[in-house]
């Protein structure tokens, strides 16, 4: 468990898929459809380091997270645990549990308000192997790691006695009370009233630093990835669409689903440029299975657009993009003799 | 009727919750006035009484919320002049007939505002045919299209029920009912929290749009101070219950004065620049059964003084009159440094407050 070395990636995801089979929308014959949460996902989390997963809502984050902590099932690609591939027919044992914890979005929710805060501590604590002996002091310790202090005086209260943040302090105390090493936290922050938030952000990063976790950030506010990841993916429908390490994804986007969610941010240090800049998305929602998920949405989209799924494209050194307007030659021409050609 | 008229006039307005001993107060002492065709804008974190304020003005409030004290004056123009109208001293009957008419609201869930067993078209053809009788079928269904055209959907969406619209759709339907009647006043209850970035960038765009087109007044409530600056004239920002601070939106933005205010803007990352680390606002939000002595704000105030712990401050004009801030360090008398990053100068030249 020991000597990990920040930058190791202790957890891989290999084109990892997610299909739900549901019924049409309307009518009692309604065809079956498919609905392509999460498609052909590679991403690596890797010790001390924050990827931060943005996207707008239904765009596949929370299947993405419950599949990297094998709650849901994939019906596609595969998992790599510290080098070793995961076999996903056997259930999730409880080292994979212990190993990769997942932290969700509602602390209300996610604690049980009937005991108090020992409790919910203490049952993670003795599931996953701590001796009774050492129950209350490995608990005053997880709590001191969240800055709850004195420790004591959280665990003798109800939920109902703690402001959200503390709870979702709680929450995160009870995610690292097994030792993990890889966090998985789904909009910690967004149920948060606004001037707790980043106390809760900066305890996770200060925690991904100093014990060298590996942890995947995700949200739909892409002024907070800017702030705490090493490493940012943009999600639009079950695909990542761009990737980039620091802040270059905000602060130079290339790919235009991207540009749209950065422009479309309130920024008051940029007042002119505001109402113009929407002025030409289109009203149209829907997704595009045949060529690019967001050509029906695509301020710039051209015909190639519309018929044939984009490439991905390295245009800077670890800036990748799905996007038409940044293929190579090569790759354009590697459609062309199979598809209609590029008007 | 000049552009000085004030659309609405508001004067240390309370509200409280339950009544006696067990009673908090929500909305304490509030004062201000709105231009006509001006936007206000409130900020405030979850519970500081942003949505308790504005259902007491428009007279929406339930039990066992309690209006406690205050005026509220709607002035209404018409062809013979300017109508003063007391909403806290109208019958209901008087009520309903300015609301929609003259003042009208969007409520911050537009789901739970609907009637979900209702299409919207029956919605518009109610709002239409309480108030203008004169309007045949067709001229109130011609109307309903014009509206929802004006809010970027088509004229299908009016055989739709509530459950079958996006979000971001039924805002929109919410908004074009607002403006049907033509209000003086539009009241909006955070009505793009819910919603994703770039449908909220949409919608105020659009809103952006209308009031240019109609001219109508606003109040804007949302704790999205960033979003306020863009939209509003002037900000209110509130903390349990109290405006703490009330100001040109450029000049509150980039000079603030009550340390509240300063918090809540150091609590959004910013989309440029250098990353560093930022810290929000240290402590818990305030738990209105258990208000402190003093400046509510004073247990999270890395400011405080003796002072602020025992005595309420006042509502302070400074910058010229041009703000109000509720804060005993710029109380002279007090004499306090008042910290630099609570007295930076700045002046806009967008007006608010000539
Ligand atoms: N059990 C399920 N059955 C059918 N469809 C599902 C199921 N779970 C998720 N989906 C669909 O998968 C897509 C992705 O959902 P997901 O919850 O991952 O979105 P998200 O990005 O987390 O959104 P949000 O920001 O709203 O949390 C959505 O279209 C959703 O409706
Ligand atoms: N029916 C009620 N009974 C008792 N207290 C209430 C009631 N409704 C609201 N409150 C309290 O009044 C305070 C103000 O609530 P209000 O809904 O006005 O806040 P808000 O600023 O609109 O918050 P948000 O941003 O979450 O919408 C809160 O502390 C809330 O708990
Ligand atoms: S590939 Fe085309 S449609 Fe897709 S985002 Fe790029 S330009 Fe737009
Ligand atoms: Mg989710
Ligand atoms: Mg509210």
């Amino acid at each position: 468990m020991s000597n990990v070395t920040k930058g190791d990636v202790l957890l891989e995801a290999k084109g990892l898929t997610r299909h739900f089979v549901v019924r049409g929308d309307s009518g009692l014959f309604a065809k079956k459809r498919t609905v392509r949460a999460v498609d052909d996902v590679n991403l690596s989390l890797r010790a001390g380091h924050v990827l931060a997963v943005v996207g707008e809502s239904g765009s596949g984050k929370s299947v993405l997270a419950r599949m990297l902590s094998r709650i849901t099932a994939p019906t596609g690609g595969s998992l790599v645990l510290n080098g070793q591939e995961v076999d996903l027919k056997a259930p999730r044992d409880k080292a994979y549990a212990s190993q990769v914890q997942l932290v969700l979005q509602d602390p209300f929710a996610a604690i049980n308000p009937v005991h108090r805060i020992m409790h919910c501590i203490e049952r993670a604590l003795l599931l996953h192997g701590t001796t009774k002996g050492d129950v209350l002091a490995k608990a005053h310790e997880v709590l001191e790691s969240v800055s709850l202090t004195p420790p004591q005086q959280y665990l003798d209260r109800f939920p109902h006695e703690l402001s959200g943040g503390q709870l979702q302090r709680i929450n995160i105390a009870r995610g690292l009370s097994v030792n993990p090493r890889i966090l998985l936290a789904d909009e910690p922050i967004s149920m948060l009233d606004v001037s707790v938030r980043l106390g809760v952000l900066n305890l996770l990063r200060e925690l991904c630093d100093n014990r060298n976790l590996a942890m995947m950030y995700i949200t739909h506010d892409i002024a907070s990835a800017r702030y705490i990841a090493d490493e940012t993916v943009v999600m639009y429908a079950g695909q990542i669409v761009e990737r980039a390490r620091d802040a270059s994804i905000i602060d130079a986007p290339v790919h235009p689903y991207t540009q749209l969610l950065v422009n479309s941010v309130p920024d008051p240090e940029n007042l002119e440029s505001r109402h113009e800049a929407t002025a030409k998305v289109g009203g149209s929602t829907g997704f595009n299975y045949e060529g690019c998920r967001f050509s029906p949405r695509c301020p710039d989209a051209m015909d190639i657009c519309h018929s044939n799924q984009p490439p991905v494209t390295e245009v800077a050194e670890g800036h990748l993009s799905r996007c038409w307007l940044q293929a190579t030659s090569e790759q354009r021409a590697a459609v062309s003799i199979t598809a209609k050609p590029i008007a | 009727m000049t552009e000085q008229t004030n659309i609405l006039e508001v004067k240390d307005f309370s509200v409280n919750y339950g009544y006696g001993e067990a009673s908090v107060r929500a909305v304490s002492d509030v004062s201000f006035t709105l231009g006509t065709s001006r936007v206000l804008g409130v900020a405030g974190e979850s519970g500081s009484g942003k949505s308790t304020l504005v259902y007491g003005l428009t007279r929406l409030l339930r039990a066992p919320g309690v209006i406690s004290s205050g005026d509220v004056i709607l002035n209404i123009p018409g062809p013979d002049g300017v109508r003063s109208f007391d909403m806290l001293a109208a019958t209901e009957e008087e009520i309903r007939s300015v609301r929609w008419t003259n003042i009208s609201i969007v409520l911050q869930s537009a789901l739970s505002a609907l009637n979900p067993l209702r299409r919207i078209g029956r919605e518009f053809d109610e709002v239409f045919r309480t108030h203008d009788k004169s309007l045949s079928k067709d001229d109130r269904k011609a109307r309903a299209i014009e509206l929802l055209a004006m809010v970027g959907l088509d004229a299908n969406r009016l055989d739709r029920f509530p459950h079958e619209l996006s979000g971001g759709q039924r805002q929109r339907v919410m908004i074009a009912m607002a403006l049907a009647l033509r209000p003086e006043l539009v009241i909006m209850d955070e009505p793009t929290t819910a919603l994703d970035v770039v449908t909220q960038r949409e919608i105020v765009s659009e809103l952006y749009e209308l009031r240019k087109q109609l001219g109508f007044a606003m109040i804007f409530i949302t704790h999205d101070l960033s979003l306020l600056v863009e939209l509003a004239d002037e900000i209110m920002v509130m903390y349990a219950g109290h405006i703490v601070e009330r100001a040109v939106a450029t000049e509150l933005y980039n000079a603030p004065r009550h340390p509240y205010t300063l918090g809540l803007m150091n609590s959004f990352p910013p989309l440029h620049g250098q990353r560093e680390v930022m810290t929000g606002i240290p402590g818990s939000p305030p738990d209105l059964k258990a208000l402190p002595t003093g400046c509510t704000f004073s247990p999270r105030c890395p400011y405080a003084m003796d002072i602020c712990r025992e005595k309420v401050p006042p509502q302070l004009p400074l910058d010229n009159g041009t703000r109000l801030v509720a804060c005993w360090l710029h109380e002279p008398s007090v004499g306090a440094a008042v910290p630099v990053e609570l007295s930076k100068k700045f002046v806009s030249n967008a007006g608010g407050a000539q």
